[in-house]
């Protein structure tokens, strides 16, 4: 057997996975059938706000091939079970019980009140129909501050309160910074502005499915989600089933986009159900109820409050935040905005800061993760206050931030909110992306556009920024009181005839790890990339795991599976040792060989894997098994950063935007596989830029969501894409032995706030300094209305 | 549901005669919307796919005829250089998927005001060919559309093809929308200059309850545009064009966009679309000459 010759990582190889998820030849969970399976249909509240009166199922039941019609009363009759929340940022946190389906009252638009189980999904759907529901409207409350309002309808009126928490950090009182309430009376410069961070649908390409089979020694559940080892444990908390009873699975998913980090009613619906009638079910939601009932992102108020001196030192950063967290909390939903608390000083030196944030209720669909969760919204502000302060002070914007941020030599540094920033070189990656973007050329056209006083006016807009990402060190999730830890394991699995199974705790769905991980095991144990299969999704074979959001898998995942291939190795040196006759110390490992040192003696590590299994003549006492586990706890998180430049020319009579050029320069450490990088940074890209530009949910006065299909809610397509510039600078990350940061949510962190800067930049002339995303045709031009007046 | 697919125009007819209430379908794109969403329940439907009579046109000297179900894609593959402008506005509906089923025999039956061909056929004198069991009528496109998706067809009537003159001269279609494809107008405007006649058509659409034609607006072109020996429009010329065409809209407030955005929007629509149709127009005669 030969090793692979040049190292397989920084290999631009096609994904491994990708056949089989683009034909759809695979196990997405709809596509699971089993004998007797019964097919689930969820009735869901047409109103917002409502006290149900009665439901009489009788008619439905007697509907072709329904075998049962099932409310509140039936699967949960002491109305005992609530959907977890994981993080319960205060003590205090109001956290109103969500059930599995509504009982005695609805709170948002799409909630359920009843399911069907049925022969086909057809017969089910067509039941619900016969399901007659009384309600009585309640009055609704939409809007965050009407919520908080005195005397506003309340959501859960035995709360007494639309309020959940205040979570607050203070610089001054955290010891990490000064007072800022001092700085910013003292400043010679502040700034203050309101933006809004719209309501976002994750709109994950699979919506979402789950079987559950009750005739096995264990309850098995597949469900399409990005949290199979998460799910098992809480719906072991949730439902009491006894956790060894209860396996769950996450076959091929696609996607999730933060959308499938939920522990669904639906989940826990099925799981009863299947257990009252003895037999399995399949829920498979359409793309209307995905819009409607999955959970929603973003959805913050954020008032920033920025001081500096004159010359464009920042001496002070102020956030308030508002969050909408829905009628209930998710499963991390309170925590959201905490991921942003670490991150509105981003890449700058800034004295002093406080973020504040309140969670309130509203009668919406609940939000939760969503791409970068947290950390775009606070990326957005803080380099939409960089662009208005340098306006302000007349100063050009990057010109600014270079003044303030993290010199390269200046790290490790930590920040005022007491993060401890490993490594970074803002300067390089900002340079290579002003050459490639032409900055000074582009700004020189700008002038003459305005000269000419063009109705197509160009803009540039900067978004330098960083992130915390690889989540999480589990002391710090502990201090935050987050439910679990950051960790993740790994399993290396040595076969008989050389061949390894890998199995990961991390849950991939769609993000590459079968490549990824297989290239890293490939370099480690110097076997054939094609000799390697990578397992997970499964608790079967899997039991542990945290799988896959915040962009963590590669850093604490790919780090695990390191630890583990290192044991794989120590295990085989003293069997390879024996086989060549020759002492341990003498060994050493290359290319997939142990090799007697100064001879060519040598044996691959497939052939010790054959050894072992046979076992025949293995050193005194050696236990026959090279198979190694690993789990590593980061003890500090990654952070990938770049400059994001881009071009848009806005029509100044219309209001339309065309994005000309976007350039971005990432810093994500080392790269496993460059084609899998770009592909996570064209993906963000498309979603932060479908932000600024496109998407929002949208609510009438009623809490119907107006915004349900997608004529309505407008997902970008290719054509509205421009051709991205990419480039890296490769600051290797020192917070983990690979070297690397995620690049997950990098690109829908840093594009936002570059689009939105870009086209105020192209209008500033006209009076605009803020336009509300989406920046609609009829956004910009009401902007630029409003401007001139 | 019952599910009828005649296969020629004739049992179509008499099938529509004997179930009135029964919905044609062609490309489907806007019915299998509706039933996906409830919107209605018919009886029956009524396959127009296997009749080939509806899918296939023809042309003379001047004018071209094509059948109520030509698909988008065959349409501006087929009859894009002798119909500019209805292939410029069909380029934007929806996505390939959409154009390769839908077909302006489907807009029309839909009627929604949004609807992209619509200000096309009105600016180019289109008529509407409609056929029932009792016998056939010809329906010019601004006769046609009566209110929010109601259309002049009687229950028994189907649409059998589209007549309308070979481009004589520039042809123009601008829409306004939030994306680049897959999106419902905001506003649109549709200008075809008809030189033979000395004058030009222009319509709107997605600004009032149905398509309209702005005839205002065209009566001031007839007045200021020299077909003779044509000069470049001064600006004062299409901007009035433009309030005039805006002037004719009833536009609402909605999801899409406001009234005021959308009045606004129109008149730059249709002073670019003006500007562009004219010069192109002096440049052709300009090689002529
Ligand atoms: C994703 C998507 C995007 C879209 N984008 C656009 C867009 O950008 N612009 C736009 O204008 N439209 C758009 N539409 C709407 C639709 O595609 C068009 O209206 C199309 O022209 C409908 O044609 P069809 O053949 O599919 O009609 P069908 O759905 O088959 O029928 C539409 C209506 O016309 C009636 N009908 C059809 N044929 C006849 C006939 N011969 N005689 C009498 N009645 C008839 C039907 O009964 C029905 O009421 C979009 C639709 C979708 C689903």
């Amino acid at each position: 057997m030969t090793a692979t010759a040049e190292p397989e990582v920084g290999k631009a190889r096609l994904r491994k996975e990708d056949a089989r998820l683009i034909t759809g030849r695979t196990r997405w969970t709809d596509n699971i059938t089993l004998p007797g399976m019964l097919h689930l249909a969820v009735l869901r509240s047409p109103m917002a706000h409502a006290r149900i009166v009665s439901i009489d199922t009788s008619a439905a039941r007697d509907m072709p091939g329904v075998v049962a019609v099932l409310t509140a009363t039936d699967l949960d009759p002491d109305g005992e079970i609530g959907m977890p929340c994981a993080w319960p940022i205060t003590p205090d946190m109001r956290h109103p019980r969500r059930p599995v389906l509504a009982a005695t009252e609805v709170n948002f638009a799409g909630e359920g009140v009843a399911v069907v189980a049925a022969r086909s999904a057809a017969e089910a759907e067509d039941a619900l129909e016969h399901i007659e529901v009384e309600y009585e409207d309640l009055p609704v409350v939409l809007d965050m501050e009407a919520a908080l309002a005195e005397g506003a309808p309340l959501v859960h009126e035995d709360l007494g309160t639309n309020r959940s928490a205040l979570w607050v950090f203070d610089s001054g009182e955290a010891g990490t910074g000064g007072d800022v309430e001092q700085a910013i009376s003292d400043a010679e410069v502040k700034l203050t502005r309101r933006f809004r961070q719209q309501r976002l649908i994750p709109a994950f390409m699979e919506p979402r499915s789950t079987v559950v089979d009750p005739t096995g020694p264990q309850l098995t559940v597949w469900s399409s989600t990005q949290i199979p080892h998460i799910l098992r444990v809480m719906t072991a908390m949730t439902l009491g089933v006894p956790e060894h009873k209860l396996r769950v699975v996450a076959p091929d998913v696609g996607g999730g986009f933060g959308g499938k980090i939920a522990v669904l009613p639906e989940e826990m619906m099925a799981a009863l159900v299947a257990r009252k009638l003895g037999k399995p079910v399949k829920w498979t939601e359409s793309r209307s109820d995905a819009m409607l009932t999955a959970h929603h992102g973003r959805d913050q108020i954020q008032d920033i409050t920025i001081s500096a001196t004159r010359d464009g030192m920042v001496t002070g950063l102020k956030v308030d935040l508002l969050a909408d967290m829905g009628a209930y909390l998710g499963l991390v939903g309170p925590g959201v905005p905490l991921l942003g608390a670490f991150m509105f000083n981003a890449i700058y030196k800034i004295p002093a800061y406080r973020f504040a944030c309140t969670n309130v209720f509203t009668n919406k669909t609940l939000t939760d993760a969503y791409r970068g969760a947290g950390r775009p919204e606070a990326t957005f502000a803080i380099e939409r206050m960089m662009d208005e302060l340098a306006a302000e002070l007349g100063m050009d914007p990057l010109e600014l931030r270079e003044k303030n941020w993290i010199r390269h030599d200046e790290f490790p540094f930590t920040t005022v909110a007491g993060l401890t920033y490993d490594s970074g070189n803002y300067e390089a990656a900002t340079e290579r992306a002003k050459q490639l973007f032409d900055y000074d050329g582009l700004r020189r056209e700008q002038q003459a556009r305005r000269a000419s006083n063009d109705p197509v006016q160009l803009g540039i807009g900067i978004s330098t920024y960083t992130e915390m990402c690889g989540l999480a060190p589990s002391r710090v999730l502990g201090s935050l009181a987050y439910g679990a830890g950051g960790w993740e394991s790994a399993s290396i699995r040595m076969l008989p005839t050389g061949k390894v199974e890998v199995v990961t705790g991390s849950s991939a769905h769609g993000q590459g790890h079968e490549t990824a991980w297989s290239q890293i095991v490939a370099d480690q144990l110097g076997v054939p990339f094609e000799d390697i299969e990578v397992l997970h999704g499964d608790t079967q074979f899997s039991p542990k795991g945290m799988d896959t959001y915040g962009s963590r898998s590669l850093a604490v995942g790919g780090t695990a599976l390191v630890l583990a291939a290192r044991r794989v190795l120590d295990k085989a040196k003293p069997v390879a040792a024996h086989m060549l006759e020759c002492s341990v110390d003498d060994m050493e490992f290359t290319g997939g060989k142990f090799t007697v040192q100064g001879t060519d003696q040598s044996v691959g590590i497939q052939d010790v894997a054959l050894a072992v299994f046979a076992a025949h003549d293995l050193p005194d006492g050696y236990e026959a098994s090279l198979d190694s586990d690993a789990t590593f706890d980061p003890e500090n998180f990654s952070y990938p950063h770049g400059t994001h430049l881009c071009a848009t020319e806005v029509d100044t009579e219309t209001g339309r935007v065309s994005i000309r050029s976007y350039v971005c320069v990432d810093d994500v450490g080392k790269v496993v596989n460059p084609l899998i990088v770009e592909g996570q940074i064209h993906g963000g890209l498309a979603q932060g830029i479908a932000q600024a530009l496109y998407e929002e949910a949208v609510h009438d006065e009623s809490g119907t969501l107006t915004t349900g299909t997608f004529a309505d809610y407008y997902l970008p397509s290719a054509a509205d894409m421009p051709t991205f510039v990419t480039d890296r600078t490769e600051t290797p990350s020192t917070t983990n032995p690979l070297g690397v940061k995620g690049v997950g949510e990098a690109g829908t962190i840093a594009s936002t706030p570059a689009v939105v800067n870009s086209v105020i930049d192209a209008v500033r002339h006209m009076g605009v300094d803020d336009i509300e995303m989406p920046c609609s045709p009829m956004r910009v031009w009401q902007a630029i209305q409003g401007g001139a007046r | 549901m019952e599910f009828l697919r005649p296969v020629s125009l004739g049992e179509a007819l008499e099938m529509k005669a004997a179930r009135p209430e029964a919905v044609p379908i062609a490309g489907g794109t806007d019915v299998m919307v509706e039933l996906n969403f409830d919107h209605r329940r018919p009886a029956a439907l009524l396959d127009l796919t296997r009749v080939a009579e509806l899918a296939e046109w023809s042309r003379d000297d001047s004018v071209v005829t094509f059948g109520a179900a030509l698909p988008y894609t065959r349409l501006i593959n087929e009859l894009g250089t002798d119909l500019p402008g209805l292939a410029i506005a069909s380029r934007t509906v929806g996505s390939p998927q959409i154009r390769n089923r839908g077909t302006v025999g489907g807009n029309l039956g839909a009627a929604s005001p949004a609807g992209d061909t619509h200000p096309v056929l009105l600016a180019s004198d289109a008529v509407v060919e409609v056929a029932s069991a009792r016998g056939t009528r010809s329906i010019p496109a601004s006769e046609f559309y009566l209110g929010v998706k109601r259309n002049a067809l009687e229950p028994d009537e189907l649409i059998t093809s589209i007549r309308l003159p070979k481009a004589t001269g520039p042809q123009q279609f601008a829409k306004v929308g939030t994306r680049n494809a897959m999106v419902i107008a905001v506003c649109s405007f549709a200008i075809s200059l008809h030189p033979n006649e000395s004058r030009a058509g222009a319509a709107i659409g997605s600004a009032a309850p149905t398509p309209r034609r702005v005839r205002q607006a065209e009566d001031f072109l007839t007045e200021v545009l020299d077909w003779e020996s044509p000069q470049a429009l001064p600006d004062s010329a299409k901007r009035r064009f433009g309030e005039l065409v805006a002037s004719a809209a009833e536009p609402i407030d909605d999801v899409r966009g406001s009234a005021a955005y959308r009045k606004h929007a129109l008149a730059v629509l249709a002073r670019r679309a003006l500007g562009w149709a004219w010069d192109a127009y002096r440049e052709g005669e300009r090689s002529c000459a």
